[in-house]
């Protein structure tokens, strides 16, 4: 799909989360579908399977949602049933951009290990601020892959302090 | 002719000679034998001389001819005779030079045979060192892959926890006091 379609979708959910006014819940809970999706290929790959019957795509997602809004779970349900599910995750980017940008906020995606605790996120976000001299939406993604410590992307801004990327140096080394 | 007739007649009364003939005898036979010479020397002689000169002359070209065919034939032995010699040469040069061309062949066979050999060498001296470099660098490779999965079994075996929550808040800290 081209970026001006992602775009006009991303502006459509944004402008229907906010008008039902839960746009700030919404995209959290969109981001973690996204993620979910994202790291799970099977899921994908259901999502995007245009054979499978549009009900039990649609099932799959409210599954996926379960606890989530009733505005998050339609939302998902709208692009998966419009044959977009391939870009869900880019769409749902974009939806929690707008939101941050509504808040003069920048998007702050950190990549963990393990989940962090609410104190853990408060004082990353301060530092990242602090460090990158801007308002941050912080995003923790649970990536077991990362091994150790955090990987954090603010904009165009990566501060890169795991584990698996100084593996990945020593073995480049050897 | 009446000399004659008194001369021929015989006289009975006289005896013959045993040696001698009769007068008239020797007469006419002496007539008749002139006369016989005369006409051997007028006609005879001439037709033999003739056919003398005709056989001398068909002797002297069976001569001239024999000599003829004896110098063509002592030519031709000549030219035979050269030509064997001519043979013998050839075969000489031909032997010659078929020794210098297998000589030749041999020198070159063995010159490429050598150079062939050398090239053959110094392409497996080349195989054997890429050969070589490909294996050491194959098991560097396998080295460092072993030590980069040994090195990440050794850290995940030490990453607990404790350690991962020391990560967070070191990377928490770092960051916060980057400014």
């Amino acid at each position: 799909m081209s970026e001006a379609r992602i775009e006009a979708y991303a502006r459509a959910l944004a402008e229907i989360a906010s008008a039902e006014g839960n746009l700030d819940t919404v995209e959290k809970e969109m981001y973690a579908v996204a993620r979910a999706v994202e790291s799970n290929e099977q899921l994908r790959a259901t999502l995007t399977d245009e054979s499978i019957p549009a009900a039990r795509r649609q099932a799959v997602v409210e599954a996926l949602v379960g606890s989530a809004s009733n505005t998050t779970a339609q939302l998902v349900g709208l692009i998966i049933g419009s044959g977009r599910g391939r870009d869900l995750p880019a769409i749902i980017d974009k939806v929690v951009k707008r939101a941050s940008n509504a808040q003069n906020k920048e998007v702050a995606e950190v990549r963990s290990a393990v989940a962090l605790t609410a104190d853990q996120q408060s004082r990353l976000a301060a530092a990242l601020e602090r460090a990158t001299g801007k308002s941050v939406n912080l995003k923790v993604v649970v990536d077991p892959s990362v091994l150790g410590g955090l990987i954090a992307t603010v904009g165009d801004e990566v501060i890169d302090g795991s584990v698996r990327t100084r593996l990945d140096q020593v073995k480049s080394r050897l | 002719m009446r000399l004659l007739h008194l001369l021929a007649a015989e006289d009975p009364s006289q005896t013959h000679h045993w040696l001698l003939p009769e007068t008239a005898e020797i007469i006419y036979g002496g007539i008749a034998a002139l006369i016989i010479f005369a006409a051997l020397y007028k006609f005879a002689l001439p037709a033999a001389k003739k056919a003398l000169a005709a056989r001398t002359e068909r002797i002297q070209k069976e001569l001239d001819n024999a000599s003829g065919t004896r110098a063509a034939a002592e030519a031709e032995a000549a030219n035979i005779r050269k030509a064997v010699g001519d043979i013998a040469s050839e075969r000489a040069r031909l032997l010659a030079e078929a020794d210098q061309q297998a000589a030749t062949l041999l020198s070159e066979g063995r010159a490429r045979i050598t150079a062939e050999v050398a090239d053959l060498e110094a392409k497996a001296d080349a195989d054997i060192a890429a050969s070589r470099s490909r294996s050491s660098d194959e098991l560097r490779a396998q080295i460092a892959q072993i030590a980069s999965v040994a090195a990440q079994n050794a850290v995940s075996a030490t990453l607990n926890d404790g350690t991962k929550q020391e990560l967070i808040e070191g990377f928490i800290s770092s960051v916060g006091g980057a400014r």
